[in-house]
């Protein structure tokens, strides 16, 4: 290795722990280590800004920026909140089919916006029809959390590293619906029916309370009927525009700013009401990261690893596409699978390109992606989301503990990691 | 005018009494506050109704106003009554390090001295108290912004 190859991963490794550990913030981790590697000459300006390859991929950063902006405007609707009541009602208060239909709201919700969004927006109303029916809400909460993050892998924009694979493998909205949409359904499925035995204490039915439930008013929950319109409208034509990619052409970040666009143009929101849930930390921490990952690229130090990866696999493309969804899974568990994904595109990218871009190759992506998204379940710390609805559950007097949070986790990102398994080699190999 | 001239009596509460009592002790009285004394019957802090009503309405509600629209007066009653059932005024108080600073003021005090406590500290009332700390009564923010109109001879 050269001595620019050794800096570099020194300040990626050193800052790479720092995120990790939490020693410091996340987007001071990300930004200082990028302006070490700026500083040090292990990238440069140009690169850091303008490079496909090796810096801030801007399409990412604009999709993300764009879904934030709709997702926002969306929150003030309360249809979510309309959604999960006339679940609860349609249950007529039964807790399984009730925990069913909620764990299906939230897993389609899920593929269209983002999992945090999703889950600060079902958490809320779970606590209230929890507390109707006398009901404890942890399972409920956990049960969604999770169906947040299955139902996140479906979609291109469902999950953060799926932005990121799609930008550097150049996979569009519908690659994500073709490859990875029909084994989350299947996963769904297998999910809601792991839940009747994974919950199984918590199901004890109050006939009592029922009317309790029956008396809200969902449709009281929609405060603006004409804002709830327009933002439906909205999200349909952003999501037709990224069905529709490959007839029009116009990148997913670009459909997404220009949804965010419209509607803050044809709705009545302010500016500021509308870009007030924008995440600006996480933008910023992809933009760090980005700069990170590209001086790794430019030093050579991502060839030397695809290339040492790619002799260990050999003519053994199954192993590599087996190896990288365990491995995924079981980093993403205990690291934010954010950082990790950028990290291991460049690689991925490289092995593809390797094995000569054939399907099997290929399927290189959507191991990741699956080990990544689905492996963020296994711990409370895996995803954003599970961090999220933990700190909500302390906040209304029902903290869940890590460990109690793991013990259901552990379960279903095993069981996701073992039907993920066969999924890839039937698909990519077996029937391939 | 002192403070010792425009005291009035005022509903006092303890720490360990029932916070369901104490509720409907400010709706009773149509009181915004409700002044909260230690076993000793000195004053430690007030209780205003919004805190009450914090306590009481969920957190989960209090944060999405599409959520506060869903119950009926009946369920919105029942989940505060059930919040504020089997509670002391302490817990119903928000913790230590956030309790509301006690506006207190002596019975020589002006009436701009207790007008700039009540609008220093936000609070509707000042208790006023004799040197040994004892309570001699309340003054309210009402009968304050009377004396002042008074004063300055301001009609409607």
């Amino acid at each position: 290795m050269t001595f620019s190859q050794v800096l570099a991963v020194v300040v990626f490794v050193g800052a790479y722990v720092l995120i990790a550990t939490e020693r410091v913030h996340r987007v001071a981790a990300a930004l200082g280590g990028a302006a070490l590697m700026l500083a040090l000459g292990l990238t440069d300006g140009e690169t850091a800004f303008h490079s496909l390859d090796a810096g801030v991929d801007w399409n990412v950063v604009f999709l993300l920026l764009g879904m934030m902006i709709i997702v926002g405007v969306i929150k003030q609707t309360g249809l979510f909140e309309y959604l999960a009541i006339a679940a609860a009602k349609r249950a007529r208060g039964k807790p399984y089919v009730m925990l069913v239909m909620l764990v299906t709201i939230t897993g389609v919700a899920s593929a269209a916006l983002d999992n945090v969004t999703t889950v600060l927006l079902i958490a809320p109303v779970t606590f209230l029809v929890c507390d109707r029916l006398g009901l404890n809400p942890i399972p409920f909460l956990i049960a969604e959390v999770m169906a947040s993050n299955i139902g996140g892998t479906a979609t291109l924009i469902g999950d953060p590293p799926n932005i990121i694979i799609a930008s550097r493998a150049g996979f569009s909205f519908n690659d994500f619906l073709i490859h990875l949409a029909p084994f989350v359904v299947v996963m769904m499925i297998v999910f809601v029916v792991v839940c009747r035995w994974l919950f199984r204490d918590a199901f004890t039915y109050d006939e009592q309370r029922v009317a309790e439930v029956m008396a809200l008013s969902e449709r009281e929950a929609i405060r603006n009927r004409t804002l709830l319109v327009q933002s439906l409208v909205v999200l349909a034509l952003v999501l037709a525009g990224f069905v529709l990619h490959g007839v029009l052409h116009v990148e997913p970040s670009v459909v997404a700013l220009l949804g965010a666009g419209l509607l803050v143009l044809v709705s009545k929101v302010t500016t500021e009401e509308a870009i007030a849930d924008v995440e600006w930390e996480t933008l910023v921490f992809f933009m760090g990261l980005f700069v990170m990952v590209g001086a790794l690229v430019g030093t050579g130090v991502i060839g030397e690893v695809s290339r040492a990866l790619a002799d260990a696999i050999g003519g053994r493309p199954l192993v590599g596409v087996l190896a990288l969804l365990a491995i995924s899974a079981l980093l993403s568990a205990i690291v934010d699978n954010i950082p990790y994904v950028a990290t291991m595109s460049p690689i991925v990218s490289d092995l593809v390109a390797a094995q000569g871009g054939t399907p099997q190759a290929e399927s290189l992506w959507w191991s990741l992606a699956l080990g990544a998204d689905l492996g963020g379940n296994a711990t409370a710390v895996g995803a954003s989301a599970n961090v999220v609805v933990l700190g909500l559950a302390a906040r209304n007097g029902t903290p869940i503990s890590f460990w109690k949070f793991t013990r259901y986790g552990i379960v279903v990102a095993g069981l996701s990691v073992l039907l993920a398994a066969p999924y890839l080699w039937l698909r990519y190999f077996l029937l391939a | 005018m002192r403070a010792r001239d425009l005291v009035e009596d005022y509903p006092l509460v303890r720490l360990s009494d029932d916070a369901l009592d104490a509720a409907r002790l400010i709706a009773d009285q149509r009181r915004p506050a409700v002044v909260v004394v230690d076993e000793e019957g000195r004053p430690v802090t007030v209780l205003p109704a919004s805190q009450v009503l914090s306590f009481s309405v969920p957190g989960y509600v209090q944060e999405d106003p599409s959520l506060s629209r869903v119950y009926d007066e009946k369920g919105g009653a029942d989940v505060c009554i059930r919040n504020l059932s089997r509670r002391s005024v302490e817990e119903v108080l928000p913790p230590a390090e956030r309790r509301y600073e006690l506006p207190v003021a002596p019975g020589n005090a002006t009436v701009m001295e207790c007008a700039a406590t009540m609008a220093r500290l936000r609070t509707p009332l000042v208790v006023v108290t004799e040197d040994d700390g004892a309570i001699r009564g309340v003054v309210t923010a009402s009968h304050l912004l009377q004396v002042i109109l008074d004063a300055s001879g301001s009609q409607a």
